[in-house]
């Protein structure tokens, strides 16, 4: 309910701590109305409607209905309440289920009626563990291997195919990827103005080496929220933790703010907001104005948090120019770390030649600031350009080695606790509220020391085993990126508006089990999952099924997935030849240095066609995504994302059969088809081993060479299409166009 | 119409041709809109919450802060003061600065339009200028990005998201939104964007102001391939779907995709067509000032904007930037303007000659206004206190002038109308309820008006 300058006026459930109700009783000298009290009757209604969860009335009517209105307290919902180890189901069918997972969902089939789908097979598996697990298609061989080995012992081949995956390195790609979702991750501003964020990269592989290295979940949680705190033996594990905290630094921030205040507690709430969703699934930043609207989240849980952020000093770089007000020093990593440099040596030539543009700017502006000349593009532009080249001269050591700078967070030299702002205006401070967590979720609020921000604190409790949420949420997004939706639909969101888990038991055990089984190891994690019967069905839909379940909530299926947008564009990549595995160093972003990132634009650094990387080391530029990325609902870091969109969508289709950017690859394709093989239909018969995982039915080969016939005769080379495509023949172009409806075919965009 | 010949058959068709179980059409769309999400089907036509006074909107953005004080917001205590200090707001010592054009009374309203806007005079009855507006922050991207989504702080939905959200879209073989030239900076894709609203709802750009609206593609419009190619292209791949379809016959995302390529294959038959200009004639491109140097730009970008919404495209943003006149106020507002009068003047002589006007909203205005007081010696500062946007056609009384600035048009004072009102008007006369019309994301129910927003409910016919 609305708070009021003096506290809520309605407190859900309880009318005798609802100020509303004092007042109508003329109690506690507050008394509305003030001339008439109100009748008995009228005030006993009140009483009825506040104790009953004093429930909007306008809320059931209209479009906005997508919140069920909820009868019970909403400190009593079921995710603020500690997961206990449930009894393992006993299931009717004994043949099916082989692992404890399975047993939850059995129960579920048997229950709820679905006749669950048999088993996929193992051409279809192998791919689906491939995509799943490294974001990359198998190649013919791992698929021919995989189903040989089933033919021998099918559990044995799974295991051995998932560790296999789980130890290479493509594995943290795709799981680092992510939660790069989830942590927002980019390398600039976003919002009004877009400034670079030259050294956000090395968070970036920060988080793709943690999921390699098998980091244990708490330890991650600690490390990007308070690293700067741990301890560490030396300047490599140093820097390493000090990198991690680039997770506070990196969100999307309005450098253009004038107000400080408001800057601050725009920086605040961006952090409040990540870090509740990212690892809690809880909204806190609904509480910034008044308390939380449908959590039990006072507006008080949401200061006590500001006051551990405020007492972090937040460091993020940018240059003082022309609309950035609000610049800041950024993280030294210490000398001894052994870090990636993307960067050259400054040569003395170099530095003298910098230390002179410099110099003559500085004359130019003092002349013209004598002139009075501040208006004036002149000294608009030479601002820009010497706030630019002192950056870029300060990137150096004195001898000339780039520094080793990061983004990250540090304590202030004094912590304070923050004052409530009223409707979360900044200029209307209320009273100060003690540094503490969310009230809901801990049974007594913590002392936080007086000499030290909470930070510490704060990533020792929310990865601690007794926060109710913690493993829960991160269970959940590993089940979600497994089975294409989370046993609770909204990941980012476990709170009373969000949905509840359709196996509640399940998702206890999965918590209860990857915290003291596997010991917070998302990797074992994930090798629990998918080494599950459930794991291993087949996607195909059944109208019996689908009448009785048709979002599938029982999972009597997995459900096919259309590939996200880093597997499209990867395994177009890969098929044709032309992926570069290799982690590239650092980021293009660096390269720019500090600045505007139409800097970056200008020099040409973000064309798309340069990069033959994995997906993961594209440059992301807040609200200028690459259009591979955007087209599938790629994320640009502008806010947590925990699920993303898998639209179905036109501009999809013109992408796939227009885009010069895919024709291009498709070529590429076409010549690596023409080495890898000579006959037409030998041709066809790798594209669908190559591209889709099986071989070709003979219809199937026989209306791809028909097509080949066709696109040759009409491919017949007209100047103007061979300099397009850089094909040297009609039979190029052909396969080409061969290759590229592939891709733009059901079965290449969908892992089933 | 589109003149590609149809590779496709009906959807309808295509799906009886293939032939599994019983009533699986049915089943199939129904399965449809459960796995490919709200996004393909939610942009068919829905009704509005309340009987609507417009159906479309075109939305002709002036980038940058026109100065109102020099065009539709008429101050003649300025000429009387000229060069004497304001004496109030933040610069109290800033010198006025009288308007540089003649303004005169227009229509049988009597509207006061300056010379700048001299064709728009024979318009003057169909304008309802809004002399009371208000953003938050005088700082151009932040009060762009507000004006076109509500709030600068965070990514949101932009308004014509919003109102694909609320009533889709009239053709299903074009795009639902459409920004033409917007600018790349000042908030970039944010301002045309679906932030959490599904995807389909973003505007498809043509073209950014940073190169001639003559010379602008739609992305990936046009196949580089020969038609018939890309013909045999697409019934390659729908026989592999199809295929795949025998093997898995309920599979959704295959019917999902193919209506996919099929509109696509029909917008790169009929989009093309919408926007090609080429075809009109002399008269249509005088009207619009197409034949003259100085509005051809704006002018194609009207004429444009004109055919798509006349095609059936919902939320139309045409874009003319450079407004930002802190000197040379008087050559540079006289060019912008003058890029602009023309081609709005027959926009809306157009529009109404169609019987379009009736019911397509137009709105004209900048981002935020300038101030009264000069700036160097020839130019005005940035004002979000008090500017000038207009309405016209679509349920907004013509003629009219609501709410008023100060003496000096520093401030509104009189039925202020902040950003926030303005949407919300827009919305009303759409149909549609702005407390209504939200999106569940990060745990609340999100609207274009934030928490706030009133309706002018003064302004309607």
């Amino acid at each position: 309910m609305p708070l009021g300058d003096s506290g809520p006026a309605v407190v859900p459930g309880d009318a005798t701590k609802s100020l509303l109700i004092a007042a109508i009783k003329h109690t506690d000298g507050l008394e509305m109305p003030p001339k008439k009290k109100l009748t008995d009757k009228q005030i006993s209604d009140f009483v009825l409607w506040v104790d009953s969860g004093a429930i909007d009335p306008r809320e059931s009517k209209g479009e906005s209905q997508s919140l069920p209105t909820k009868k019970t307290k909403s400190t009593d919902h079921w995710a603020y309440k500690q997961p206990s180890l449930p009894v393992i189901p006993t299931v009717a069918d004994q043949n099916w289920a082989t692992t404890d997972i399975d047993r939850f969902i059995a129960i579920g089939h048997e229950q709820g009626g679905v006749k669950r789908n048999g088993d996929a097979t193992p051409e279809v598996l192998v791919r689906r563990l491939y995509f799943d697990l490294t974001g990359l298609p198998p190649t013919s061989q791992d698929v021919k291997t995989f189903v040989e080995l089933c033919s021998k012992d099918l559990q044995q081949a799974i295991q051995s195919t998932v560790d296999q995956l789980l130890s290479s390195e493509r594995f943290g790609e795709r799981w680092g990827r992510h939660w790069l979702d989830v942590a927002r991750f980019a390398e600039s501003s976003g919002k009004e103005t877009n400034f670079s964020y030259p050294h956000a990269w090395r968070y970036r592989d920060y988080v793709i080496d943690s999921f390699n290295r098998d980091l244990p979940f708490d330890q991650f949680i600690r490390e990007q929220l308070a690293g700067d705190l741990l301890p560490a033996n030396d300047d490599q594990r140093r820097a390493e933790l000090m990198v991690a905290t680039g997770f506070l630094a990196l969100g999307s921030k309005s450098h253009i703010e004038r107000n400080k205040k408001q800057f601050e507690m725009d920086v605040v709430d961006e952090q409040i907001d990540t870090v509740t969703q990212a690892f809690m699934g809880v909204t806190v930043a609904c509480a910034r104005c008044h308390d939380h609207k449908f959590d039990p989240i006072p507006q008080s849980d949401y200061y006590a948090l500001a006051g551990i952020f405020r007492s972090t000093e937040t460091l993020y770089g940018t240059i003082p120019v022309i609309q950035n007000n609000n610049p800041s020093q950024l993280v030294s990593l210490p000398a001894g770390a052994d870090v990636t440099i993307n960067a050259d040596r400054l040569t003395d030539t170099a530095r003298q030649s910098l230390e002179k543009q410099i110099n003559e700017l500085r004359q130019k502006r003092l002349e013209l600031t004598r002139k009075k000349q501040f208006a004036s593009s002149e000294f608009v532009q030479s601002g820009i350009l010497l706030a630019t080249l002192e950056a870029k001269l300060k990137a150096y050591e004195a001898d000339g080695t780039p520094k080793k700078l990061a983004m990250g967070v540090r304590d202030r030299s004094k912590a304070r606790d923050s004052e409530l702002f009223i409707r979360g205006e900044v200029d209307k401070p209320g009273e100060v509220v003690p540094r503490g967590f969310v009230s809901v979720l801990c049974s007594t609020q913590p002392k936080l020391p007086s000499e030290s921000s909470g930070r510490l604190e704060l990533a020792d409790w929310i990865a601690s085993t007794d926060n109710p949420l913690t493993a829960r949420v991160m269970v959940n997004r590993v089940w979600q990126h497994l089975f294409g939706r989370g046993l609770v639909d909204t990941p980012d969101n476990f709170g009373v508006s969000g949905s509840n888990p359709s196996h509640p038991e399940l998702l206890d055990y999965l918590a209860l089990t990857f915290i003291e089984e596997d010991k917070w190891s998302v990797k074992s994690l994930i090798r629990r999952i998918v080494s599950s019967r459930v794991y291993q069905l087949d996607s195909a839909t059944n109208p019996e099924n689908f009448a009785v379940d048709p979002d599938n909530k029982l999972l009597w299926r997995v459900p096919p997935r259309r590939l996200d947008a880093e597997e499209i564009r990867d395994a177009m990549f890969l098929v044709s030849g032309i992926l570069e595995p290799e982690r590239p160093i650092g980021s293009v972003v660096a390269t720019g240095g500090e600045g505007y990132t139409g800097g970056i634009e200008r020099f040409g650094l973000l064309s798309e066609s340069k990069f033959k990387c994995r997906s993961v080391y594209l440059p992301v530029i807040r609200g200028r995504a690459f259009e591979s990325m955007d087209v599938f609902d790629g994320v640009d870091g502008s806010m947590v994302v925990g699920k993303r969109d898998q639209t179905t969508v036109p501009t999809q289709s013109l992408y796939l059969l227009n885009s010069p950017y895919v024709m291009d690859l498709a070529t590429s394709a076409a010549k690596r088809v023409a080495e890898e093989e000579r006959l037409p239909k030998d041709r066809v018969r790798w594209i669908y081993e190559v591209m889709l995982g099986r071989e070709p039915s003979a219809q199937e080969v026989e209306s791809a060479l028909a097509f080949i016939d066709k696109a040759k005769a009409q491919s017949a080379p007209t100047g103007r299409l061979v300099a397009r495509l850089r094909s040297p023949n009609a039979e190029q172009t052909a396969w080409a166009a061969y290759c590229q409806s592939v891709w733009a075919s059901g079965e290449f965009l969908v892992r089933k | 119409m589109s003149s590609f010949p149809q590779a496709f058959t009906s959807r309808r068709s295509f799906l009886r041709s293939v032939s599994y179980g019983f009533g699986a059409v049915a089943f199939t769309a129904m399965q449809r809109s459960q796995a490919i999400g709200a996004d393909a089907s939610s942009l068919s036509p829905r009704k509005p919450h309340f009987e609507p006074r417009a159906k479309r909107v075109l939305m002709l953005c002036m980038e940058g802060g026109p100065s109102h004080v020099d065009t539709f917001d008429y101050k003649p205590l300025l000429e009387q003061r000229d060069g004497k200090p304001i004496g109030k707001g933040k610069v109290p010592n800033g010198r006025l600065m009288k308007s540089p054009w003649n303004f005169e009374q227009s229509g049988e309203s009597g509207l006061w339009i300056s010379d700048l806007y001299r064709e728009l005079r024979s318009h003057a009855d169909k304008l309802c200028l809004i002399n009371s507006m208000q953003c938050d922050i005088p700082a151009h991207p932040p009060a762009f990005v507000q004006m076109h989504t509500g709030i600068s702080t965070s990514p949101r939905p932009s308004m014509g998201a919003w109102v694909l959200n609320g009533l889709g879209t009239e053709n299903q073989n074009l795009p639902g939104f459409i920004t033409i030239s917007p600018p790349p900076g000042v908030g970039g894709s944010v301002n045309y964007g679906s932030a959490f609203l599904p995807a389909s709802f973003q505007a498809t750009r043509i073209g950014s102001n940073k190169q001639p609206i003559a010379k602008a593609q739609v992305a990936n419009l046009k196949s580089p391939r020969p038609s018939t190619l890309q013909q045999e292209q697409l019934q390659l791949i729908r026989s592999m779907n199809h295929s795949a379809q025998q093997r898995d016959p309920d599979n959704s995302f295959l019917d999902g995709l193919m209506e996919a390529h099929e509109l696509a294959y029909r917008m790169q038959g009929e989009l093309p067509e919408v926007i090609d200009l080429a075809k009109e004639s002399s008269n249509t491109n005088s009207l619009y000032g197409i034949d003259r140097p100085e509005t051809a730009d704006f002018g194609r970008q009207c004429l444009m904007a004109r055919r798509l919404l006349e095609a059936g495209v919902r939320f139309v943003e045409v874009c003319h930037g450079g407004w930002d006149q802190h000197r040379n106020l008087k050559e540079d507002h006289a060019e912008h303007a003058g890029a602009t009068d023309k081609p709005i003047a027959g926009l809306l002589a157009d529009l109404e000659s169609r019987g379009l006007l009736k019911d397509t909203l137009v709105l004209w205005g900048g981002e935020f206004g300038r101030t009264p007081y000069a700036q160097i010696d020839d130019g005005r500062d940035h004002n979000h206190t008090g500017f000038t946007t207009w309405m016209a056609g679509g349920g907004v009384k013509g003629g009219m002038r609501y709410g008023a600035t100060d003496e000096f048009g520093y401030e509104a004072v009189d039925n202020k109308m902040h950003i926030h009102d303005w949407h919300a008007t827009i919305l009303h006369l759409l149909g549609l309820d702005h407390e209504q019309l939200t999106f569940p994301h990060a745990g609340r129910d999100m609207r274009l008006t934030d928490v706030k927003g009133n309706v002018h409910l003064d302004l309607l016919a």
